[in-house]
């Protein structure tokens, strides 16, 4: 759906640097992470270019960006930010004010707030600091609002034809009131069921479905450490859980060493980076329909 | 009941504070960008200086801190001090700044960044 043409392009246009937008034909977006660059994409059609600048393998949550990343930004005709403390890079730079959309301002009072590490520095004591939730987008229900501001912030500032715009939106949010409603009916039986995620990426997606699901602190995609097979194993003592929810593709002997616990794994993307092939929906589809079969397993063990 | 040991043998052993830190994981759930906003860090600049503030989110400012200035390419320029005021002014003629630059401020226990691009530059001073 969104080719790495994109991605190539916005690499491209790093090295020319400032004035890029403008220089164009087509306007540039600039979208912090995949569900709003998959959005803007559906919106804008042809309209624009919308660029994700992060590159592979980078986690949009943590990258760093050089100058020469900031200095597109700062030219685009718009930047796409998603709240919730997601992209930390854009509270370290000037971004212009008047094309910056907070992507997630409309729906701020539905931020989930965890609790952080309690430590101490200097002489203020031991304290600690709270965050939020950052993948409301798991939520379909807030992207949807997502997609709506990306709509409004695209209209607002000309970048296509309003007509156009809206009879996307149309599109977009049926879609994603299916997919609500198709997860919803599929999730059913998982709620309540115990269960555990290798990172905590999913509260939205939880509280959305009436799930519970636990949380480790594992990298993406790597194989876990004694010490970690240790903790999902107290974890899952502790919790009854049956079901490992993974961010990213394990390799066999993680899944492996789990499956020993007997846990049943699931990769779940939870989609800050582009999917691959399936899009968003697609991608979110196949995950919530493997988390339904591997409950369905773990409840009939 | 001991973990069923699959895979690779020499794992490190697991002692009560690494189970502590799963379960802490647990009932955290922190995504750690968030904790990563604990030392702020605010560069701004004109045609003569770079004003490099930092505090802590607590409001407190960071009151030692090294202030490490590096180029586009990511070549360090200079190493300075921060003031007992969690401040810093770092003359612009005394750096390379064509390419924009990246100030990094580490407390020792807290780090974090400002990226000061060669556009901020020029419109700050007013060309």
């Amino acid at each position: 759906m969104f080719p790495r043409l994109i991605r190539t392009a916005a690499v491209a246009a790093c090295l020319t640097l400032a004035g890029v937008a403008t220089a164009q034909d087509r306007a540039t977006v600039v979208a912090v992470n995949y569900p709003l660059q998959s959005f803007a994409s559906h919106l804008l059609g042809p309209e624009a270019e919308v660029v994700y600048p992060v590159p592979d393998g980078v986690d949009p949550s943590f990258w760093r960006p050089a100058i020469a990343d900031i200095s597109l930004v700062q030219s685009a005709d718009l930047i796409l930010l998603s709240g919730a403390g997601f992209a930390g890079w854009v509270e370290r730079v000037t971004l212009p004010r008047a094309r910056v959309a907070d992507t997630s301002r409309a729906y701020q009072d539905r931020f989930i707030t965890t609790q952080t590490i309690t430590h101490s520095h200097g002489a203020g004591g031991a304290h600690s600091h709270e965050g939020l939730a950052s993948y409301t987008w798991l939520d379909p229900s807030l992207a949807i609002a997502q997609a709506e501001a990306v709509a409004a912030a695209i209209t607002a500032r000309d970048l296509a034809p309003a007509e156009d715009v809206a009879a996307r939106l149309d599109t977009l949010r049926a879609d994603l009131q299916a997919l609500d409603a198709e997860a919803r009916a599929a999730l059913t039986a998982a709620q309540g069921v115990p269960l555990i995620a290798t990172h905590p990426r999913y509260q939205y997606l939880a509280r959305a479905y009436g799930l519970q699901i636990g949380a480790l602190e594992w990298d993406a995609g790597a194989m876990p450490t004694g010490a970690e097979l240790d903790a999902l194993w107290k974890l899952a003592g502790e919790t009854g859980a049956k079901v490992l929810l993974w961010e990213a593709e394990p390799p066999a002997e993680a899944i492996e060493a789990v499956t020993a616990l007997g846990l049943h794994s699931v990769t779940f993307p939870p989609l800050a980076v582009p999917p691959g092939e399936a899009g968003f929906a697609g991608s979110f589809r196949q995950s919530v329909a493997a988390l339904a079969a591997a409950v369905e397993k773990a409840t009939a063990d | 009941m001991d973990r069923p040991v699959i895979g690779p043998v020499n794992r490190p052993v697991i002692g009560p504070a690494l189970r502590a830190a799963g379960l802490v994981a647990l009932l955290s759930a922190v995504p750690l960008g968030a904790a990563a906003h604990q030392l702020v860090v605010f560069a701004s600049v004109d045609c003569e200086v770079v004003l490099v503030e930092a505090r802590f989110s607590s409001g407190a400012v960071a009151r030692l801190g090294e202030v490490r200035v590096l180029d586009g390419s990511n070549t360090l320029l200079t190493t300075l001090q921060l003031n007992s005021d969690g401040t810093l002014r770092i003359p612009l003629d005394s750096v390379d700044h064509s390419t924009g630059l990246v100030i990094e401020v580490d407390t020792g226990s807290h780090d974090n960044y400002w990226i000061v691009t060669p556009d901020d530059i020029v419109r700050n001073c007013g060309s």
